[in-house]
């Protein structure tokens, strides 16, 4: 079996997050907590000292582990129906059920902030969470962009929530957002957001020095360190690797044959599994949808109105033509050979349209296109012998 | 009215002057009537012609999947266009794949808030109105005044209002007569409707005034929308009477009227007022309109003996809404059953389950008097 080199920034990143997990759990006795969405403002947050903790990120965790099967069973036997998505129903299942949970669960929050701009699911999942912990949830609204650029009023809809925020946070935890401290929040989670553009910018070299795989155990700090330094050294030194790796051709696949596109959430129960015959045929997943939704830059001079844009205008977000321009964007300046589209049973606004944009890539460009059903994190949805016969016959059509 | 009047979209359409269609529960219908429209709910049917299986996964809604289907098979051609109010990630990627493949029925998307409360939600919500006129100005080629408007909110607050008288004989009805009735609500021009429920409920309440409701398990009904007749016909074979509903286009819809035109406010003004202080679908959030205590106190004030959640398989809001809403029927000792509709229902496994579960209540019910 050939051997593939590893990422030795990736160790760095998973010592980080269980450090992240473990510091939280005791940092929450001292400071007020917060369960907040992948796509929240994070930086306001961060800025004003309050500690944020990600039930998706955890979602992600119990697939990776193992554990997610166990947990959505635990929420199913509660209510919950087994088509609802998979990262809620382990999260749920792990507040029922903590002694079978990772980590035996995550601490409790004091606060719950959920943000609409990555699906309709999350103001379900903190609806539960408000109602098992009994503790303050604000919803941030964010509107669908349903034209590029967002329309003046849904900015400024946006905008008068992040304000009305800020109050809901002073008021909860008696904390003040003060303005240089936003000002720091907001420029290190720029930096951060442009490291992770460099690195995400590496797979255009051939042989790219990166897989998706490796994206998508790189991109926690973007999703959970976003506003602090953490994340930035993170990046620094994974960047400072990936040049070395070029400086060297070092390849993620040695002997690329094959460059693809990936979209959607990991399968993270099979996450380096799934991706090695793959690997094996000398295919590397150059570029994704996924690991590219935390590319958003802010002005941090205009915070208020850069946090609305940028938070609104996220890939999932955003109108079908948007996001088609996007993927084909990345299909010419990543070269890649064809796309593998996972559709998610649990991520719907991912997986809804995948069919129409197998079509404009096949008519726009001429690139094959495998859709494959399972997902994230129900490894019950997930048919081995289908996904190998269907995987091997797009290999071999490449 | 015959039962010939529930009819397929595709028949009603070539029946209608300037139909427009619409799907979810927060269309603003009165705007659309005032520029000269006739909307037009578009039910999911049990039929299917293949063409949202080409576009949609497996794993979505039929509610969403009908609508594109009858749409690409050309059986609804003649709409003027089709409404839909942001709702549930479904409906958001309908909205694209909408846009992409029924090129020739244009649509108009209605960026309904999530939060039902606070200033900033009805500013926003007051804007959608605002750009949602305007773009119907743009189609019609003309404005349409606020005369126009105030007239069509008259005509919707009455049809709203003798949908209500409907609801108040509902233990009296057949399930499936009550639905029925509910349903052309959403399929007929508001003015015949109107005079057609005006003479219905003038009959029925000289025959019903004095009745006693027939002795019947009395049940209430959760789900999105009332299109499913399998399950009227089997609730009505198990003798059973649906005395009220949290359904999204049921009881809810009708519960609130637009303010009338001597409040000084403007009536995109009245209209936002009424869909922030409707009962939220499971896909809006309004700390003060809980769905469970709202359940609880439908339950207790119709005497329901039971309740029955009719969800659409894949729908995530209304999977949620259930475990919640079980959850407090649970803590309060009130019998539900699920029952989960895919594209047709299966009317044998579905007959089995609900005659079981009226039976269930029908027995309770005797034990306890």
């Amino acid at each position: 079996m050939p051997k593939y080199p590893r990422l030795q920034s990736l160790k760095e990143i998973n010592a980080v997050m269980t450090r992240y997990y473990v510091q939280r759990k005791a940092l929450a006795r001292l400071k007020p907590l917060a369960y907040v969405t992948s796509g929240a403002p994070v930086e306001i947050m961060e800025a004003m000292g309050i500690l944020t903790l990600y039930p998706e990120n955890y979602g992600a965790l119990c697939g990776a582990r193992g554990s997610a099967v166990g947990l959505c069973q635990v929420a199913e036997a509660s209510g919950y129906p087994s088509d609802l998505c998979s990262y809620a129903r382990s999260h749920v299942g792990a507040v029922l059920q903590p002694q079978q949970a990772p980590l035996k669960g995550m601490p409790r929050p004091d606060l719950l902030v959920c943000c609409s701009n990555i699906c309709g699911t999350v103001l379900k999942w903190y609806e539960t969470l408000a109602t098992l912990y009994q503790v303050p949830l604000f919803i941030l609204d964010v509107p669908f962009q349903r034209t590029t650029p967002a329309e003046p009023h849904v900015v400024a809809y946006v905008a008068d929530q992040l304000h009305e925020f800020v109050e809901w946070l002073e008021t909860h935890t008696r904390r003040r957002l003060k303005p240089d401290k936003l000002h720091s929040a907001l420029a290190l989670s720029h930096e951060a957001v442009a490291l992770w553009q460099d690195i995400l910018s590496f797979g255009q070299r051939r042989p790219s020095p990166i897989n998706a795989p490796d994206l998508f155990v790189a991109m926690a700090p973007v999703v959970a360190l976003r506003g602090t330094r953490q994340a930035v050294d993170c990046y620094q030194r994974l960047r400072a690797e990936l040049e070395e790796r070029v400086a060297q051709s070092v390849g993620a696949v040695p002997g690329e044959r094959h460059r693809l596109l990936w979209d959607n959430i990991a399968i993270w129960y099979r996450l380096y599994r799934f991706f090695r015959p793959f690997m094996d045929a000398g295919a590397c997943f150059v570029a994704d949808t996924y690991t590219n939704a935390w590319t958003v830059e802010m002005d941090v001079e205009e915070p208020f109105d850069s946090l609305a844009r940028a938070y609104t205008g996220v890939f999932i977000n955003v109108d079908l033509p948007t996001r088609l321009h996007t993927i084909v964007r990345l299909a010419r300046s990543f070269q890649v050979d064809g796309m593998v589209m996972h559709a998610n049973r649990s991520c719907k606004p991912f997986s809804i349209a995948q069919s129409d944009v197998r079509g404009a890539l096949r008519d726009e460009l001429g690139l094959p296109t495998l859709i494959l059903e399972a997902d994230m994190c129900d490894a019950r949805l997930y048919n081995e012998g289908v996904v190998r016969e269907r995987v091997s016959a797009f290999l071999e059509m490449l | 009215m015959g039962a010939s009047r529930i009819d397929t979209t595709c028949t009603l359409i070539h029946n209608l002057d300037a139909p427009l269609g619409f799907l979810t529960a927060y269309v603003p219908e009165e705007l659309f009537h005032a520029a000269g429209f006739t909307p037009l709910f578009i039910f999911h049917t049990p039929d299917d012609h293949g063409h949202a299986r080409a576009h949609l996964p497996g794993f979505t809604c039929w509610i969403a999947g009908s609508a594109l289907d009858q749409a690409m098979a050309g059986e609804l051609k003649g709409l003027a266009g089709i409404a839909l109010a942001q709702t549930c990630d479904t409906m958001q990627g309908l909205t694209d794949l909408w846009r992409r493949n029924v090129p020739d029925i244009p649509l108009f998307h209605f960026g309904m808030p999530l939060r039902l409360d606070g200033p900033a939600a009805r500013a926003y919500l007051l804007a959608e109105l605002q750009s949602l006129r305007r773009r119907v100005q743009a189609l019609i080629g003309r404005t349409i005044p606020d005369d126009a408007l105030w007239e069509s909110i008259a005509l919707y607050n009455h049809t709203r209002a003798l949908v209500r008288r409907i609801y108040a004989y509902a233990a009296h009805l057949a399930p499936s007569e009550l639905y029925k009735l509910v349903r052309l609500a959403f399929q007929m021009p508001k003015e015949t409707y109107n005079r057609e429920m005006e003479d219905w409920v003038q009959t029925t309440q000289h025959r019903m005034q004095e009745a006693i409701p027939p002795p019947a398990p009395r049940l209430l009904l959760i789900g999105p929308a009332m299109a499913d007749p399998v399950l009227f016909d089997v609730l009505d074979q198990a003798g059973a009477r649906v005395v009220g509903d949290v359904l999204d286009l049921g009881e809810r819809y009708f519960a609130v009227n637009v303010a009338a035109d001597d409040t000084g406010s403007a009536p995109l003004e009245t209209m936002a007022d009424r869909l922030l202080a409707l009962l939220p679908t499971p896909t809006k959030h309004h700390p003060q309109h809980a769905r469970p205590a709202h359940l609880l106190s439908l339950v207790q004030g119709r005497h329901a003996a039971g309740v029955i959640f009719a969800r659409q398989k894949f729908c995530e809001p209304h999977g949620f809404d259930y475990a919640h809403m079980a959850h407090t029927l649970n803590q309060n000792n009130i019998p539900h059953l699920m029952v989960e509709l895919e594209q047709s229902s299966q009317a044998g496994q579905l007959r089995t389950r609900v005659e079981a579960f009226v039976e269930m209540i029908s027995q309770r019910s005797s034990v306890r008097t």
